[in-house]
C-alpha cells in the first residue's frame, strides 16, 4: 500500500494532546479530509500510522515525523493540503514525501532529537557557575532514576544518549540547547538532562517549569 | 493570565483538559459580540464532552450573531489547587477569559451529585455563591437548566434563572430578552421579572415558600405580577425543525463517550414508574429518517468520527430504526464507520438491530429488567417479561456473544426478598441458556449490575421513600451470597451516594445552608466514588440543622404540597397518583404507543401530541382524567 512520510508541527494547544489522543485526532482528520488511511487486519483495526517517536504531553514540536499508509494513491501535494485543511488549530504539515515499501520505519531511521528548553528568570534558582556545562559533559556517566513501568524505580546512565548541551543565551531567563538519543535502546528525556545539569551545578529546578521544543529528529 | 495558565497547566494531569482549541470550536470577537454567555458543565471535560445538550446549545447561541458561547468544565482537583495557590480564576476554554467578565453562565444540571461542583466553578470564578449577595455587584447572572431543575428548589438560593424543559427554543427567548432589557437599561430586577415572564422561566427569587407547623411547605406563590403561579416545562414541537448540531466540537481528549451523536428521537413510551426522563420528555416526537441521514451524513464529514451512536431514551423503539441503521450501514460502514446503539429494549429485535451493527463481537450486551419477579416488574410498569429477557440473550448467545449484563435496580417500592431471589434466579437462567448456547463456555460471564432506587420528583413514585442505607447494605449483601459462583460477577454502589441524591432529588429550599456547607467542608466530584464522602454532607446537615433522613425517608401523602409543585412537566399529579395506586396494585399501563391514551394530561396541558416518523398517529388524544 502507498506510504507516505509526514513532517508535521505539533504546537499551542495541540502540544497538550497526548500521543494516544494525537492518533485519534489525526485518524478523524484523515477522514475529514476525505484521504482513506489503511487499517490493520484484526479484531481492533488500528490505523497505519508510525511515527518517529512519541513526543511527551506539552512539548511543542516544530518537525516531528510520521508514516502512513493509504488505501489509494494521493499526490503528495495533495496530501498536505488536505489534511491541512482538516487539522486543528496547532497541528500542521509541512512537507510529505513519498516512501518506497522497503524504506525502514521512521523510528528505525531517526534515533536523535534536538531540543531547545527555556526556563524564565524567576524560575532559575541563580546564575550557573561558570564551566557548568564542560563540567557537567566531562562526567563519564550521569545516572538518573525512573520509576519503570512495574512500579519499581530503575537507574540509567543517560551520558552516552547526551550528544550536545549547549546554553545559547542567558537573557530573560536561560535557554539551552540540547541534542539526545531517542528511541528503544536509550530514550533521554530532555527534562531529566537539564534537572540533572543543575544538580550537578548545586541548583534545583522544577521540571515543571521547563519550557521544551523539540526542533528536529535526525 | 496566558502565561500563568500555561505554567500551571503543565502541573496537571490532563493539560488537554483545559488548553481548548479543539475542531470546530467556535471562537467569536469578543468586542463586537452583545451577549457573551459561557457554558459550564459542572463536571470534567471528559464527561461533559459527551453531553449532546453541551453541542446543541453551543450551536445555537454560537449561530446568533449577537451572543456567543464559550465552554468551562469542572476543574480536576489537581487543577483546582493549581489555581487556588496561584489566584487563577476560572476561565473558558475558547477565549480564555475569566468567567466574571462574562454576561450570562449557563449551567446544565444533569445529576444531582454535581451540585457541589456548581458552587466550587462559581467561587474559583470569583463570583458570589448566592443569589441574594450579587444583587448589588455586576456579575454575571447564573442561569441553571437541565432535568435537575425539575425541582429546582435545593439550589433555588444559588441560582438566578432556571431554564424548565427544552432548551432550543428557551434559550433564543431568554437571550432575545435579555438583549431587550439592556436596550432599555434596566436592572437586573427589572431583567428577573421579565424573564419571568417567559413560559419556562423559574426566577425562585420571586416566589415565597411558607411553611406549616410541621416544617412541611404549605404554599408557594409568586410574589409579584406577570409571574406565573405555576411553571409550564418547555418542549420543541417540531423536532425535525429543531436546530440539530451537525458540526459538534470534537474533543481533544478521550471523551467517555467519543463518538458522534444521532438523537433519533425525543421522549419515550414506556412510562417505567421510576423514570423521571419518561415524565419530563414527554410527548415522543420521532425525527424521519430522510433528516437523521442528512444528518449523519454532515455529522459525519464535518468531524471525522468513526461511530455514530444512535441516541435517545429506548433507540430500539423508534419506529424507523431498522431502515435507518441499514441505510446508515450502506452509507457508512464502507468508510469503516460503526453505528452504535446505548439503549436497547429486552427483546429479540433490539439483538438482531445489534446485530446488524456489530461486526464484531467485542464487547457484551447490556439489558435492563430493571426487576427480579414479574410482580415487581409490574410494580413498576417495566413492560418485559421472563420470556422477553430469555428470547433476548438467547438471540444474543446464538449470534455469539458470551458476556451478558444485566442492570436490576433494589430498594423499589413494595420490594421483598423474593424480588432479590428473582434477580438471581434471573441471572442463573441467563447463564443457563449460555451454557446450552456459547461455545466457548469459559467466556461466558453474566454481570448483574444493581443500583439503588431513588425517588424523583414527576414520577409516580414521588411520594415513595427510600430504603435506608442499612436495608440496602443488607439486600446487596443477600445478593452477593445469592449471585456466588463460576460465570456470574455482581456489581454494585455504595447506597451513601443515593441516598444523597435522595435527599437533594425531594428537597426544598432550606438545603441550600446544607450544600453550602458541604461544599466548605469540602465536597467535589461526588458522583465520583473515589472522591465522595458522605461526611462531608452529614456533617454539613448536622451544622445546620438538617434532618436528611426526613428529606430520604418520608413517605409524602398525595395531599402534600410538594417542594416542585410550582413547576410542572406537563403531566398532571392526578395522573402521577392514579399510577401510584396501580403500582402498588400491580396493575400495569400499556405503552403510549399501543394506541390507547391514558390520560397523563400532557397533551391537553401543552397542546402537544406524540408523533412518529411518517406523520402516524398513535394515541388518541381526548384526556380522560383533566
Amino acid at each position: 500500500m502507498p506510504r507516505y512520510r509526514i513532517q508535521y508541527s505539533k504546537r499551542g494547544p495541540a502540544s497538550y494532546i497526548s500521543h494516544l489522543d494525537l492518533v485519534r485526532t489525526l485518524e478523524r482528520a484523515f477522514r475529514r479530509a476525505g484521504l482513506p488511511i489503511a487499517y490493520s487486519e484484526g479484531f481492533n483495526p488500528h490505523p497505519r500510522f508510525s511515527f518517529a517517536a512519541p513526543l511527551p504531553v506539552g512539548v511543542e514540536g516544530l518537525a516531528e515525523v510520521l508514516d502512513v499508509e493509504m488505501q489509494v494513491s494521493v499526490d503528495h501535494r495533495d496530501l498536505a493540503e488536505r489534511l491541512n485543511g482538516a487539522l486543528p488549530p496547532g497541528l500542521a504539515v509541512l512537507d510529505v514525501t513519498v516512501v518506497s515499501d522497503n524504506t525502514p520505519a521512521p523510528m528505525a531511521e531517526l534515533n536523535m532529537a534536538g531540543y531547545i528548553v527555556h526556563l524564565d528568570e524567576d524560575d532559575l534558582p541563580g546564575p550557573l557557575p561558570a564551566g557548568a556545562v564542560q563540567d557537567f559533559l566531562i562526567e563519564e556517566h550521569i545516572e538518573v532514576t525512573r520509576k519503570g513501568r512495574d512500579g519499581r524505580e530503575k537507574i540509567r546512565d543517560i551520558r552516552p544518549g547526551i550528544l550536545k548541551l549547549d546554553v545559547l543565551s542567558q537573557v530573560n531567563g536561560l535557554t539551552m540547547q540540547l541534542e539526545l538519543q531517542t528511541g528503544s535502546t536509550l530514550n533521554v528525556r530532555p527534562e531529566d538532562v537539564v534537572e540533572v545539569f543543575f544538580r550537578h551545578a548545586g541548583m534545583a529546578v522544577d521540571k515543571a517549569d521547563l519550557q521544551i521544543i523539540r526542533t528536529r529528529l535526525f | 493570565m496566558e502565561k500563568q495558565l500555561e505554567k500551571i497547566i503543565r502541573r496537571v494531569q490532563k493539560p488537554g483538559r483545559y488548553s481548548g482549541g479543539e475542531w470546530n470550536t467556535v471562537c467569536k470577537d469578543w468586542q463586537s459580540t452583545y451577549i457573551k454567555m459561557a457554558f459550564a458543565f459542572p463536571d470534567v471535560y471528559e464527561v461533559g464532552m459527551s453531553h449532546l445538550g453541551l453541542q446543541i446549545l453551543y450551536g445555537i447561541v454560537n449561530g446568533r450573531e449577537d451572543a456567543l458561547l464559550e465552554r468551562v468544565f469542572a476543574p480536576w482537583p489537581d487543577m483546582e489547587q493549581q489555581m487556588r495557590n496561584t489566584g487563577l480564576p476560572l476561565f473558558s476554554l475558547e477565549s480564555r477569559r475569566p468567567l466574571r467578565e462574562f454576561d450570562i453562565i449557563g449551567f446544565t444540571l444533569q445529576y444531582e451529585l454535581s451540585f457541589s461542583n456548581i458552587l466550587n466553578m462559581l467561587d474559583l470564578a470569583g463570583i458570589p455563591l448566592r443569589s441574594a449577595d450579587r444583587a448589588g455587584g455586576d456579575y454575571p447572572m447564573i442561569v441553571a437548566g437541565g432535568p435537575c431543575a425539575f425541582n429546582p428548589e435545593p439550589m433555588a438560593e444559588f441560582i438566578d434563572v432556571f431554564a424548565i424543559g427544552e432548551g432550543e427554543e428557551l434559550l433564543n427567548d431568554l437571550l432575545d430578552a435579555y438583549l431587550a432589557s439592556r436596550r432599555s437599561s434596566e436592572g437586573r430586577q427589572d431583567l428577573l421579572i421579565r424573564l419571568a415572564g417567559i413560559d419556562g422561566i423559574y426566577v425562585p427569587a420571586l416566589y415565597r415558600v411558607e411553611y406549616n407547623n410541621l416544617g412541611h411547605i404549605n404554599t408557594v406563590t409568586s410574589v409579584c405580577e406577570g409571574v406565573p403561579a405555576q411553571v409550564q416545562k418547555r418542549f420543541v414541537a417540531d423536532v425535525d425543525a429543531a436546530f440539530f448540531p451537525t458540526h459538534m466540537v470534537v474533543p481533544a481528549i478521550e471523551a467517555v463517550h467519543d463518538r458522534a451523536m444521532l438523537e433519533v428521537q425525543r421522549g419515550c413510551t414506556r412510562g417505567c414508574r421510576f423514570c423521571q426522563a419518561g415524565v419530563i420528555y414527554r410527548p415522543v416526537r420521532e425525527k424521519e429518517p430522510e433528516i437523521l441521514l442528512r444528518h449523519a451524513d454532515e455529522l459525519l464529514g464535518s468531524t471525522g468520527w468513526g461511530e455514530i451512536s444512535l441516541t435517545s431514551l429506548s433507540t430500539s423503539d423508534y419506529s424507523r430504526v431498522t431502515p435507518l441503521v441499514n441505510e446508515l450501514i450502506k452509507r457508512h460502514g464502507s468508510a469503516g464507520v460503526n453505528v452504535s446503539l446505548p439503549s436497547l429494549r429486552v427483546d429479540a429485535f433490539s439483538v438482531d438491530l445489534a446485530k446488524e451493527v456489530q461486526k464484531v463481537r467485542r464487547s457484551s450486551l447490556t439489558f435492563a429488567p430493571e426487576a427480579g419477579t414479574q410482580r415487581l416488574r409490574d410494580v413498576i410498569n417495566k413492560g418485559v417479561t421472563e420470556d422477553n429477557l430469555i428470547a433476548a440473550v438467547d438471540a444474543a448467545f446464538s449470534a455469539g456473544w458470551h458476556s451478558i449484563k444485566l442492570y436490576f435496580m433494589i430498594g423499589l417500592p413494595t420490594e421483598t426478598d423474593e424480588d432479590l431471589h428473582g434477580i438471581a434466579n434471573l441471572a442463573r437462567k441467563v447463564l443457563d441458556r449460555g451454557r446450552k448456547l456459547v461455545r466457548v463456555k469459559g467466556r461466558l460471564k453474566v454481570t448483574v449490575s444493581v443500583s439503588s432506587f431513588v425517588p424523583k420528583s414527576h414520577t409516580s413514585f414521588q411520594w415513595e421513600p427510600q430504603n435506608s442505607i442499612a436495608e440496602l447494605k443488607r439486600k446487596q449483601a443477600l445478593l452477593r451470597e445469592l449471585l456466588r459462583g463460576r460465570g456470574l460477577v455482581f456489581k454494585w454502589h455504595d447506597p451513601e451516594g443515593s441516598f444523597l441524591e435522595a435527599v437533594l432529588s425531594r428537597g426544598d429550599r432550606r438545603l441550600a445552608g446544607a450544600i453550602e456547607a458541604a461544599w466548605r467542608n469540602g465536597a467535589r466530584f461526588d458522583g465520583w466514588s473515589e472522591f465522595f464522602d458522605i461526611n462531608k454532607w452529614l456533617m454539613a446537615f448536622t451544622s445546620t440543622g438538617i434532618d436528611p433522613d426526613w428529606y430520604a425517608y418520608h413517605r409524602y401523602h398525595y395531599d402534600d404540597a410538594l417542594p416542585w409543585d410550582h413547576i410542572s412537566s406537563g403531566v398532571s399529579k392526578k395522573f402521577l397518583m392514579r399510577e401510584h395506586l396501580c403500582s402498588l396494585e400491580g396493575a400495569t399501563t400499556p405503552d403510549c404507543r399501543s394506541g390507547r391514551c391514558h390520560g397523563c394530561g400532557l397533551c391537553v396541558s401543552l397542546e402537544a401530541k406524540p408523533y412518529l416518523a411518517g406523520g402516524e398517529a398513535i394515541a388518541s388524544l381526548s384526556d380522560t382524567v383533566q
